[in-house]
């Protein structure tokens, strides 16, 4: 993997913490990895406690580093993982069309979190249908999942990882209503709240990452 | 099949041997043996049997035939144990709801867990298949307790060295009598663990702990995968079974994974302390070393720490399940 470099950070104009929430196999880690390496894995490991990735874009003219926290969707580890919410400007929740169950817990659970620990009242928020590749198996009707998003004031699309639907669009359409929303931007300067490494040493050699 | 040794013959030095007294096969020499494992692993031939002795699965000065009637009697109990919930049908199932939430977690995590293992590659194979069931007899061996992500990725190392599912299970439960407490739902068993990791980086590095205090580190979340599935997912997957088997068998501290977490971050504070980390940079760094971290050194270093440590690193670990 590349090191990263300084030089490629000067060019950012903002740098934005997205969270993604949802029930646990709902396709949280996959909308990440697709997005952010345009890769699927259909066995990719359950998530302890939180896992992310970043990706550059370009919106508006502007340069905007994302850092996208993709959290465990395990109840137990809820203390934790709602320690991730701070200085999240966008927040997508997850649901699976074949499984009604993790749209109702997206009200009654993640929403709910969300009210409690998300430290940004400006921040965006998306729902995400996700598994729309399911065909016969979907469960979860576009206006069902629609209609949830309007009432709770949030973008909604839906998207496959698998089949690359959409996670793209989703992204971006999330980062388009962030650059929109002025408040979210006062403390989203280039490098606030990122790593800027040359390279990563351990004590005993020397790692070359893409640690940015 | 059994792998032990007579104790006539002699040890090899820089591997492990079991050595049983001819006459009752009782093990001769367990401290030697942890010692042994402890410092150089155990070869993979005899880690079946070793891990039984390491895990407390055989008392200790048990005889062959004792442990041959064991093996027996863990067969038939789990078959037992594995048909409360194979017995089950739909209609009993639909009115158990924590029942199938279980089942539901045990079968997306099954389907997910060390699927690039050969044992577990294929769709429908017997690892896969013998996964899920010790999982879910666990479930109706310990309701208290259930299914939590995690637990996948520590049953799945155990049948790989067991070969077994019966063994494996009595070897997960073993497991479980010592890790439970990190997997129940308030989370007690890792708030320990993670205020006894600050303890020990307090003791020994005190400035890392100071820097760690001033960018408001000290929940030390950034180390709750490596302590919720001792490094499962940080080394690879024979590394992870010789790093086992060490803290299993380390005389000098029943804990000493926690010692490799403060190991890894001894190992790393330049890097933490040059580039000025925030919670969130700390975090980012932890999950960017998964797979980058070499297993050796960190050993080392982490009985190093015990030694350091000493008798004030005893009593950090003192409270600790």
């Amino acid at each position: 993997m590349a090191v990263e470099l300084q030089a490629t950070d000067s060019v950012i104009d903002f740098t934005i913490k997205i969270l993604l929430l949802g029930d646990s196999g709902v396709g949280k880690t996959s909308l990440l990895t697709r997005f952010a390496h345009d890769s699927f894995d259909e066995k990719v490991a359950s998530t302890i406690g939180v896992d992310f990735a970043v990706k550059k874009l370009s919106v508006y003219d502007k340069r905007v580093k994302l850092t996208v926290w993709d959290t465990a969707g395990q109840e137990k580890f809820r203390t934790l993982t709602s320690t991730f919410y701070r200085g999240a400007k966008g927040i997508i929740l997850v649901y699976d069309v074949s499984r009604p169950d993790t749209l109702r817990h997206l009200e009654e659970q993640w929403m709910r979190e969300l009210e409690l620990y998300g430290t940004e009242a400006d921040a965006v928020r998306m729902v995400v249908a996700n598994k729309v590749d399911v065909g016969d198996a979907r469960r979860v009707s576009w206006h069902e999942g629609s209609d949830f998003a309007r009432r709770h004031g949030c973008l909604f699309v839906e998207t496959s990882a698998k089949t690359n639907i959409a996670v793209a669009n989703a992204f971006e359409e999330l980062v388009l209503k962030i650059l929109e929303t002025p408040s979210l931007l006062e403390d989203a300067g280039a490098h606030s709240g990122t790593v800027r490494l040359d390279s990563l040493q351990s004590g005993y050699g020397v790692y070359d990452y893409c640690y940015c | 099949m059994f792998f032990y040794y007579f104790s006539a013959v002699p040890l090899p030095v820089g591997s492990v041997c079991l050595s049983v007294c001819p006459a009752e096969g009782r093990l001769v020499g367990e401290n030697a043996l942890r010692d042994r494992v402890c410092l150089s692993g155990c070869v993979p031939e005899l880690r079946r049997e070793v891990w039984k002795h390491l895990l407390g699965l055989y008392p200790r000065g048990s005889t062959a035939a004792e442990r041959a009637a064991l093996a027996q009697k863990w067969q038939s109990d789990y078959r037992t144990l594995r048909q409360q919930w194979q017995s089950m049908v739909p209609a009993q199932e639909a009115r158990c709801g924590s029942w199938r939430c279980h089942r539901t977690a045990v079968d997306k995590d099954v389907r997910r867990t060390d699927r690039g293992h050969a044992f577990f590659s294929r769709e429908g194979s017997a690892g896969l298949r013998a996964l899920r069931n010790v999982l879910l007899t666990h479930v109706v061996y310990d309701r208290d307790l259930g299914y939590c992500q995690g637990m996948s990725d520590l049953a799945a190392p155990l049948l790989v060295v067991m070969r077994d599912e019966a063994e494996a299970f009595w070897a997960f439960a073993a497991l479980m009598e010592r890790l439970g407490c990190n997997f129940h739902t308030d989370l007690q068993g890792m708030t320990l663990q993670l205020g006894a990791l600050r303890q020990l980086v307090q003791l020994v590095d005190p400035p890392l702990h100071a820097y760690l205090e001033r960018r408001d580190c000290l929940s030390y979340y950034f180390a709750f995968r490596w302590l919720l599935i001792l490094f499962k997912r940080e080394f690879k997957f024979d590394e992870v079974l010789s790093l086992w088997e060490a803290c299993w068998a380390c005389r000098r501290t029943r804990h000493l994974h926690l010692y490799l977490a403060a190991a890894v971050l001894v190992h790393h504070r330049r890097v933490i302390l040059s580039s000025d980390l925030d919670f969130d940079g700390l975090l980012r760094l932890s999950i960017a070393l998964a797979g980058r971290l070499e297993l050796q050194p960190l050993l080392e270093t982490a009985e190093a720490l015990v030694g350091y440590a000493g008798e004030a690193g005893r009593e950090v670990t003192a409270g600790l399940p």
